[in-house]
């Protein structure tokens, strides 16, 4: 479903000179499963979900998400994704209803069709009592609940999470954990990128730990620990990125 | 796809008109402030000008005393307290300057002998023009030498069994044409243009600001760009969003502005004097060259907002582009309808022109379609520039 092949970008900075954020990521991920992106803050993670997103272009090397090519089909592509970061990003000023009512209509969907996806969403997330207050009077769980619904509210077979945990509290967390697992349940392909080791312990299927730019390893977990000879997960990704454990 | 245009260009719309500043500096301010203020200046002008006309003022006269029949004519002059003690223009001089007399009357010894032998009496009024009370009991004391003046030339053309009308061969009345102007068009075709301009400009700021800039510091930009939308398409509906309010903060402009000249109410009087004479074409045109104006705004604020990592970097760019609007606005109200053509080439002042012209009734159709040409050209290129910079990586998603 998704499929990179030496994917990079590079930046232009005019005190830093050309920055590397991404160089050769190859991989591939399928329906049904947690690829995460494991690595520090600054490793290219969101950089590499841009491209995949389309937001950013790659500088070179070529990918497809949902089948379309982020290039040539740009458009297909981003009406296949899910994309969810850890800010909220909501509007402000906004109903919640009226926000996953725009991302619907901005998905192409019919409005009878979207009434009765927000009906089904919002039952599901328990976003009905306050689906018609506005976005600024919600706590920051409601509102990360809010944007998961902004998320799928299209169905997409693919979701990108960015760091989709930062900032919340363990409630609104655990929200978030449960709702990756179950778009993974519903078969979708679900990319999982974070800085977090226990989230990675807790739902990736596949893990690409990626430093620097590179990617330094892809496997699953018992994989890697294997590679390693490390049993936790700390260990494992500073053995892989070549960092000591003191 | 057109329809993503509408749908961003709804979304914005909705949730521009939601932002209270929006909505006091778009409507409330316009509709509301700005009749209370011009009601204020109103009020204070009026009341000025009531306690001017009520005052007693303190007036001296030199040589006085050889002039009884003047003084006479003189103490009939409301409002006005006369002092005869003062006998020299030195003193004169300085009692004006500590304020114990406002304005002082010199009258030359044989003023009296004078007037009596059908002569002229030169008379000096002595004032400080710094000073409104000063000028004001000038004014007073002239007004009561020429009624004093009036009363004489009676009497001497009695004398010679001559009419009043002998000394009146001409009769001056002032008559304005039925289409023509009036003093209170000349003061809207000279304040409209630039309060249009500036209206325009500044209702648009907050929006555009939002828009893009703001919703880049939320990271909402980023959900709408993995959405199925064209970044054209995400511009274009976030210009047409900052554009209607441009021109709704422009109409509403225009709507209060006209406030005191159908209310009647006393506080206008110094801005309605003579009523205002607008014809439909004058209308028809100050409202169509908001157009030109809004498109050419909008496309310049979202291209700030675009350029800006936050809401705070665009307005520090927001200053200096302020200033050459206002500058421009600002030319039209001192310069003539009727001006060079080479001023139609002239971005925001070609527009302010042509409002005047049309308000004016004092059409160059070669000033118009100069001006018109240019402006349309202008919000094109203002337009293309920030669908080409919105569209351009290193400036939206900057890190």
């Amino acid at each position: 479903m998704i499929q990179t092949d030496s994917l990079c970008k590079t930046f232009t900075d005019r005190k830093r000179g050309v920055i590397h954020a991404v160089e050769n990521v190859t991989f591939s991920c399928h329906p049904g499963e947690i690829f995460g992106v494991l690595g520090p803050n600054g490793a290219g993670k969101t950089t590499l979900l841009r491209m995949l997103a389309t937001i950013l272009e790659p500088t070179c090397g070529s990918a497809s998400v949902a089948g379309f090519d982020i290039r040539a089909q740009a458009q297909q592509v981003r009406q296949s994704i899910g994309f969810l970061t850890g800010s909220a990003a909501l509007y402000e000023r906004l109903t919640a209803r009226e926000v996953v009512t725009y991302f619907g209509q901005l998905f192409g969907m019919e409005p009878n069709a979207l009434s009765r996806r927000i009906e089904e969403l919002f039952t599901e997330l328990g976003i009905h009592a306050f689906a018609d207050s506005r976005c600024d009077k919600l706590s920051t769980g409601q509102k990360q609940r809010v944007s998961i619904a902004r998320a799928i509210v299209h169905s997409p077979p693919v979701i990108f999470f960015d760091e989709p945990t930062s900032g919340l509290d363990i409630v609104a967390a655990r929200t978030v954990m449960r709702f990756i697992r179950r778009c993974r349940d519903e078969g979708r392909t679900v990319v999982f990128s974070t800085h977090i080791m226990s989230e990675v312990e807790a739902l990736c299927d596949r893990i690409a730990i990626i430093y620097q730019g590179r990617i330094a390893a892809i496997g699953t977990l018992e994989e890697l620990r294997r590679q390693t000879g490390k049993s936790a997960i700390e260990n494992v990704f500073l053995s892989l990125i070549g960092e000591s454990e003191e | 796809m057109r329809r993503h245009i509408w749908t961003i260009f709804w979304k914005e719309f909705r949730d521009i008109f939601r932002d209270k500043r929006t909505t006091f500096g778009v409507i409330i301010s316009p509709l509301l402030l700005t009749p209370v203020l011009l009601a204020f200046i109103g009020s204070f002008i009026l009341g000025q000008a009531k306690q001017a006309q009520a005052e007693t003022l303190t007036v001296g006269i030199i040589g006085a005393d050889a002039s009884p029949a003047i003084l006479e004519t003189l103490k009939g002059v409301p409002n006005l307290n006369l002092r005869l003690e003062t006998t020299t223009r030195e003193t004169a001089e300085a009692r004006i300057r500590d304020r114990s007399l406002r304005a002082v009357a010199e009258l030359p010894p044989d003023a009296q002998q004078r007037l009596t032998a059908g002569q002229t009496v030169p008379v000096k009024i002595l004032m400080d023009v710094g000073n409104d009370k000063s000028r004001l009991a000038g004014e007073r004391l002239k007004a009561g030498f020429n009624a004093a003046g009036s009363v004489a030339l009676t009497r001497r053309l009695e004398a010679l069994n001559l009419p009043p009308e002998f000394a009146t061969p001409f009769k001056l009345t002032e008559e304005p044409i039925k289409t023509g102007g009036s003093a209170g068009t000349l003061v809207i075709a000279s304040l409209l243009p630039y309060m249009l301009a500036l209206a325009c400009f500044s209702s648009g700021i907050y929006a555009a600001n939002d828009l893009v800039a703001g919703e880049k510091e939320r990271g909402s930009l980023e959900t709408l760009l993995a959405s199925p939308a064209s970044r054209r398409d995400i511009v274009l509906g976030k210009f047409l969003a900052v554009m209607s309010v441009c021109l709704a903060g422009s109409l509403l402009s225009i709507a209060g502005l006209m406030i005191p000249f159908f209310s009647g109410l006393e506080v206008y009087a110094w801005l309605v004097r003579g009523g205002l004479q607008l014809n439909p074409m004058g209308i028809g045109v100050t409202l169509l060259m908001q157009i030109p104006l809004a498109v050419l705004f909008a496309g310049l604020l979202i291209a700030i907002s675009t350029f800006s990592r936050n809401q705070k970097e665009a307005q520090s760019y927001l200053g200096p582009l302020l200033i050459a609007i206002i500058v421009p606005a600002m030319m039209s109200m001192f310069l003539g309808a009727e001006v060079s053509r080479t001023m139609a080439l002239v971005p925001v002042l070609n527009a302010s022109l042509i409002i005047k012209q049309a308000l004016l009734n004092s059409y160059d159709t070669a000033f118009i379609l100069i001006a018109l040409a240019a402006s349309a050209l202008y919000a094109a290129i203002s337009v293309l520039f920030c669908t080409r910079l919105f569209q351009k990586e290193s400036v939206l998603i900057k890190s």
